[in-house]
């Protein structure tokens, strides 16, 4: 039996994503039903069957960004700027930590360290914790650096470890999330694995036929409880995660890792099914994904789970990997503030096997407190956070 | 016991197995070479046909730590078993042959069974098929530091009841992308050390502090100086190094990547 942890204060958060460059655009294209799926323009598709995904058209001008030529790094910045316009760090530098999930790293930066005339920069760019430093030395952090690795549960057990890194006193702040961008290199690669739909992106629908990729990054500023005065967004109450040990790229057909990240989150957070408002699920798209997940909350939330309103925002903005889980954590913030629920684009006939309270074809009008989020990735890798939402 | 203690440590390296197998001097060893590298290890199974080295090495880890601890698979099998994976850049060489064979256009190379390999939890996701781990898991990525605080997650999820007994693995190859890391010789020391190192951190009655020291630790420029630039792997060589000296009970280990330095000590 593990102990109950201390909640830990989410601040304020900073995103950029296929909607725009802050967390207003991001809000408001969930809650208007827009598409942020597009042709991918930056790079050559045209050999590969789908070409299309979650790409952000346009960056801010940033100063001294134009130094900065991984694509990753340059999603962590436009992040990082939404969040400090929001929040400013109030720490001692040495007591300001980074922790971020990724699935991906700098790769972009190997593609053109091995194109001709590439650079020794974009060697040591192509390791996966390059821009993780980069954006701790753009913050004047220097505590902790960490990259989670855990591919697309990355963003979720980023937060539990910022979380540890607070509760054990170690640093003051912690900047925590995700990113990931898209580059050929993870087009060519799910695209060879036939996981990318040439169709809509339909989460728990019987149409499913597969995912599309998106590139996002998404930070929160996490410090101890009351160690911040004024506005927040709510709290991390807790996080667990845990292995299928069953296959590499595909769920256990059971889900139970999943299922025990779930339960394990709720003790961690001294919550029940009963508590639980709202499920932000990983909802990629895929035929097997969602049955199993879907299958996973019956069994892991009981007879509530028909009550508690499901939603999974992947056909909006893509599965954008590394940032899903903290970009769908500040999702359940935020419907908790706003008092609404943003709806599964995509999904028009429920998939009797995704039997859910699922939000269909319009937001909802609820006021979540408690929030379970859900992530799977590859490795056999299964995430849950239990997050909780202040009002407005 | 409300502490944590380790209970066992396995090294392999490009210098042999253990590590009373480390030279004195390994800058001196390598007599120029920039890499030394460590053997695909012949494992049986017709999954690991196709799983790249550095998988069987985390595995071919895993298993010489339970020989050598005498602990059974079944005793680490299921839900009370984390794995804390830790690698600078072991993904390095799945990354490199994707994106080469993607540039010559060679399909049939780049194919399905080859990406999922790019991604470093699967390297942690075939220990935990193979050894039957279905406990909380760590994937951090970056040199020693990073095996630092994976091994304070380990302490953490000992210390909370999440799990009975945590397995701290780090990997790290170097061969399959020597080119690169010549490229990058401010970040890293030689000669690159290839290693697969496992320790396994249990109840116990020791208390740990965490801090970021300014100086490496004694053991940490032993580990450096006999097994040479093992990344990720240092301060679990350096565990391994003390426990050999009949370090047991009090332990501190350090490590350094990126111009920060983190620690861990056992007291």
């Amino acid at each position: 039996m593990s102990q109950r942890a201390e909640p830990v204060s989410l601040v304020a958060a900073g995103v950029v994503t296929p909607f725009g460059a802050d967390l207003d655009a991001f809000w408001s294209g969930l809650i208007t039903g827009s598409d942020g799926i597009s042709m991918i323009e930056r790079f050559p598709v045209d050999d590969l069957r789908v070409g299309r995904g979650g790409e952000i058209k346009k960056l801010r001008p940033m100063p001294g960004a134009r130094r900065v030529g991984c694509r990753a790094t340059q999603l962590l910045l436009a992040a990082a700027a939404d969040l400090l316009a929001r929040s400013p760090i109030s720490a001692e530098p040495e007591r300001v930590a980074v922790v971020l999930g990724t699935a991906l790293g700098g790769v972009g930066e190997l593609e053109r360290a091995l194109a001709p005339g590439g650079r020794s920069r974009h060697a040591v760019g192509a390791l996966y914790d390059s821009p993780a430093h980069a954006l701790a030395r753009r913050l004047g952090a220097r505590g902790p650096v960490l990259t989670v690795g855990a591919a697309c549960a990355a963003g979720a057990t980023a937060l539990g470890h910022g979380a540890d890194l607070l509760r054990a006193d170690v640093v003051d702040v912690v900047i925590a999330g995700g990113y990931d961008a898209l580059c050929r290199f993870v087009m060519r690669g799910f695209d060879a694995l036939r996981s990318l739909t040439r169709e809509r992106v339909r989460p728990f629908d019987r149409r499913r036929s597969g995912l599309l990729l998106g590139e996002a990054a998404a930070l929160v500023m996490m410090t101890r409880e009351g160690a911040t005065r004024g506005p927040r967004l709510g709290r991390l109450l807790g996080h667990a995660s845990a292995s299928d040990g069953s296959h590499i790229a595909a769920p256990d057909a059971n889900g139970r890792g999943l299922e025990l990240a779930v339960r394990s989150a709720l003790e961690e957070a001294g919550l029940t099914p009963a508590d639980v408002d709202f499920v932000s699920a990983h909802g990629t798209g895929t035929p097997l994904n969602d049955r199993i997940e879907a299958e996973v909350l019956r069994r892991s939330l009981g007879r509530r789970a028909a009550e508690i309103p499901v939603n999974s925002i992947k056909a909006s903005v893509g599965h954008t990997m590394g940032a899903a889980a903290a970009l769908e954590a500040v999702m359940c913030l935020l419907a908790g503030r706003e008092g609404i629920v943003p709806y599964t684009l995509g999904l028009e006939e429920p998939d009797p096997a995704c039997e859910l309270d699922h939000v269909i074809g319009a937001p909802r009008a609820a006021r979540p407190r408690i929030s379970l989020s859900t992530s799977l990735g590859f490795g056999g890798c299964n995430a849950a956070l239990v997050l909780e939402a202040v009002d407005r | 016991m409300t502490g944590t203690a380790v209970e066992a440590v396995s090294v392999l390296t490009g210098w042999g197995k253990g590590v009373r197998a480390l030279p004195p001097d390994a800058a001196r060893s390598a007599a120029g070479r920039a890499v030394i590298p460590l053997g695909r290890p012949a494992l049986e199974g017709e999954r690991f046909r196709r799983a790249t080295r550095e998988c069987l090495l985390g595995v071919a880890a895993v298993d010489a730590l339970l020989r050598a601890s005498e602990t059974s698979r079944e005793v680490v099998k299921g839900s009370s078993t984390a794995l804390i994976y830790v690698t600078g850049g072991a993904y390095g060489a799945a990354n490199h042959a994707w994106v080469v064979a993607d540039t010559a256009r060679r399909g049939a190379v780049a194919g399905t069974l080859h990406f999922p390999y790019t991604a470093p939890s699967v390297m942690s996701g075939e220990v935990a098929i193979e050894f039957g781990l279905t406990g909380p898991y760590g994937i951090l990525i970056g040199g020693a530091a990073a095996t630092i605080d994976g091994l304070w997650q380990a302490t953490r999820l000992l210390e909370s009841g999440r799990c009975e007994r945590a397995l701290v693995l780090a990997v790290e190859t170097f061969e399959d992308c020597a080119e690169l890391y010549a490229r990058g010789r401010w970040l890293v020391g030689r000669p690159l050390v290839e290693a697969a190192v496992c320790a396994l951190l249990v109840p116990g009655d020791l208390r740990t502090r965490y801090d970021a020291p300014r100086a490496p630790s004694a053991l940490e420029t032993r580990a450096r100086t006999r097994a040479g630039e093992t990344l990720a792997c240092g301060p679990l060589i350096a565990l391994a190094l003390g426990r050999e000296d009949g370090a047991t009970g009090s332990i501190g280990v350090t490590g350094e990547w990126r111009g920060r330095r983190a620690g861990l000590y056992w007291h």
